[in-house]
């Protein structure tokens, strides 16, 4: 036999080719004919078929449709739960200008439907125990700001509140009797330009009249919408609801929004503190009237000076602390003229609201989604990490076997 | 050989098919012949060419065109479709079926030429794995270095010493046997 020349070789090599049998080859064609349908096998073996057979890139688009819809679904969710925690606080932001022709509010609560608010947190029209404002949590803080209307319109509203409340109230009742709540709040009242001057007389005898203070006020006289007055007011805490009620009949209000807020922790602490630092100054003195020498003598004195004057400070803090439960400041002011067009209050849905919702709403998708990530994130780098092993695995296994 | 397999779909939906068509129709007895050199069983390299041209129909719109021509990728497929078969066997038992009867002489051959045909046979079995599948990817299957280099997963001039190294070390064995 003649040496392998390069041709040879190749042609030995070619005729070397394995071909597949006709039965064979006729029965693929017949598959590929029909798109190559899956063959019988196990479950998990046709799983992971479907599973290699998996495009990332296809599945992109209905992922992240998935995720946007699954971030405003949340967004939505979470929206609606916090309205909803707002009205369980309790809220009352109805405030409002008065219907055109309501003209002056009138004392009487039957009329005006008023929210009287008792010394104890309690409002009520008239003699009606309709609603705790004092609530029982700490920092918990409410805001009403109606037009007496508009109060009205909510004292059905605050009826169906208020009956889980007052199912509690034994619970509730024991816990109002320690608590220390400051309460504040915030009147407009619109009255003609030439009334502006005895209104702002009225609002001083009112407050003479409930024993409160006026920390500052000034009146201006002129045309509509330049006449007006201010004042910053406190008024006994016991007495602010019928103070508002007596205030809120001066003119037309336009908005009244109060607030409370629970300073019972840090009154407590306080008065904690100040009993410890009399407890300490009884030791020192006695301490000191067992001194022997001048110099422990004088060590003690130095340490009684200091305790006496923190607990000249705790004691200016609890009075303030109590003075702030004590009387409740209030800001009224007195508008001549058409109602203010802001936002603000005015019970108007405006470009500010829209703004305000708008941010809020974008805030609550990026903390969704930042939420999700950070759920979603280790997920993912472990999936993709265990991927990548198993992928280093069958290639290494891959090439043993060719071995 | 056409460059893509799946056409854009506002154009023509079933171009991709068509030219997977194409593919399948050029490729098949190549991809066997390939499979057969690898799995050496005659039963497993139907069943594998089988699975191979399975996945590479349902993988069908992944492919890429700029990492290589269709044949490429492919015999890429089949290549692990393969490998697969030969884990699966390592793990199962032993090799049970006979090799494929690569040296089955044709009627009309001449006995110098059956006598060459077994020389290569018997020297293309000495070879390393390595080596075997690189002569059966260019002879068997017809592919180019640059195809072969892609299928391997090594360069192309990478491709072509190993190839030549395997040619120069089959001839030197064939010689021998003569």
């Amino acid at each position: 036999m003649e040496p392998f020349e390069d041709d040879r070789l190749v042609a030995a090599l070619e005729s070397l080719r394995p071909e597949p049998r006709p039965a064979f080859a006729a029965e693929l064609d017949e598959r590929a004919a029909g798109g190559f349908p899956r063959r019988g096998g196990s479950p998990l073996r046709r799983l992971t078929d479907r599973f290699r057979a998996f495009e990332p890139r296809r599945a992109l688009v209905p992922a992240g449709a998935t995720a946007l819809a699954a971030v405003a679904a949340a967004t939505v969710v979470i929206s609606l739960s916090e309205t909803s925690e707002e009205r369980g606080n309790l809220s009352l932001n109805s405030s409002g200008a008065g219907s055109a022709g309501a003209g002056k509010q009138q004392a009487s609560p039957a009329r005006s439907g008023r929210l009287n608010f008792d010394g104890a947190g309690r409002y009520s029209k008239g003699s009606n125990n309709l609603y705790d404002a004092d609530a029982p949590v700490a920092g918990l803080a409410q805001n009403s700001s109606s037009a007496a209307s508009a109060a009205a319109e909510a004292v059905p509203q605050i009826r169906a509140f208020s009956r889980p409340i007052e199912r509690s109230s034994g619970y509730l009742t024991r816990l109002r009797a320690h608590r220390e709540i400051e309460r504040s709040a915030q009147l407009v009242l619109g009255t003609e330009p030439d009334r502006v001057r005895k209104a702002a007389s009225e609002v001083f005898e009112t407050v003479h009249a409930y024993r409160g203070i006026v920390l500052d006020s000034s009146v201006r006289d002129g045309a509509e919408g330049a006449a007006g007055a201010r004042f910053a007011l406190m008024v006994p805490s016991a007495r602010l609801g019928d103070a508002m009620a007596d205030f809120s009949a001066i003119g037309e209000v336009r908005t009244r929004r109060e607030a409370t807020a629970d300073i019972t922790a840090p009154t407590v602490r306080t008065g904690e503190l100040l009993r410890d630092s009399r407890a300490t100054i009884e030791g020192l003195l006695t301490q000191l009237a067992a001194a022997d020498t001048d110099a422990e003598r004088a060590a003690t004195e130095a340490k009684l000076r200091a305790e006496r004057n923190r607990a000249a400070n705790l004691r200016s803090q609890l009075s303030g602390l109590k003075r702030r439960a004590n009387l409740s400041r209030v800001q009224l002011r007195i508008e001549s003229g058409a109602p203010m067009t802001s936002s603000e209050g005015s019970g108007t849905w405006g470009v500010g609201d829209a703004l305000g919702d708008a941010g809020r709403i974008l805030a609550i998708a990026a903390g969704v989604s930042i939420v999700g990530l950070a759920v979603l994130g280790p997920i993912v780098l472990v999936a993709l990490l265990i991927w990548l092993a198993n992928r280093a695995r069958v290639r290494r296994a891959r090439q043993r076997a060719l071995a | 050989m056409d460059a893509t397999l799946v056409a854009p779909a506002k154009e023509a939906p079933r171009e991709g098919d068509l030219a997977f068509d194409r593919l399948y129709k050029s490729s098949r007895d190549d991809v066997y012949a390939y499979v057969a050199s690898l799995v050496r069983d005659a039963a497993a390299a139907e069943d594998v060419t089988a699975t191979a041209f399975e996945r590479a129909y349902r993988k069908r719109s992944r492919f890429d065109p700029s990492r290589g021509e269709p044949r490429a990728w492919l015999f890429g497929i089949a290549r692990n479709a393969a490998l697969d078969e030969l884990r699966r066997r390592g793990r199962q038992a032993e090799l049970t079926a006979e090799p494929a009867d690569l040296a089955a002489v044709p009627a009309h051959e001449s006995a110098e030429e059956s006598e060459r045909r077994l020389a290569v046979s018997t020297a293309l079995a000495g070879l390393d794995p390595g080596e075997r599948e690189l002569i059966a990817l260019k002879f068997f299957a017809g592919l180019s270095n640059a195809e072969i280099a892609i299928v391997v997963g090594i360069g192309a001039s990478n491709a072509g010493t190993r190839l030549h190294r395997a040619m120069t070390k089959l001839r030197e064995a064939c010689d021998g046997a003569v």
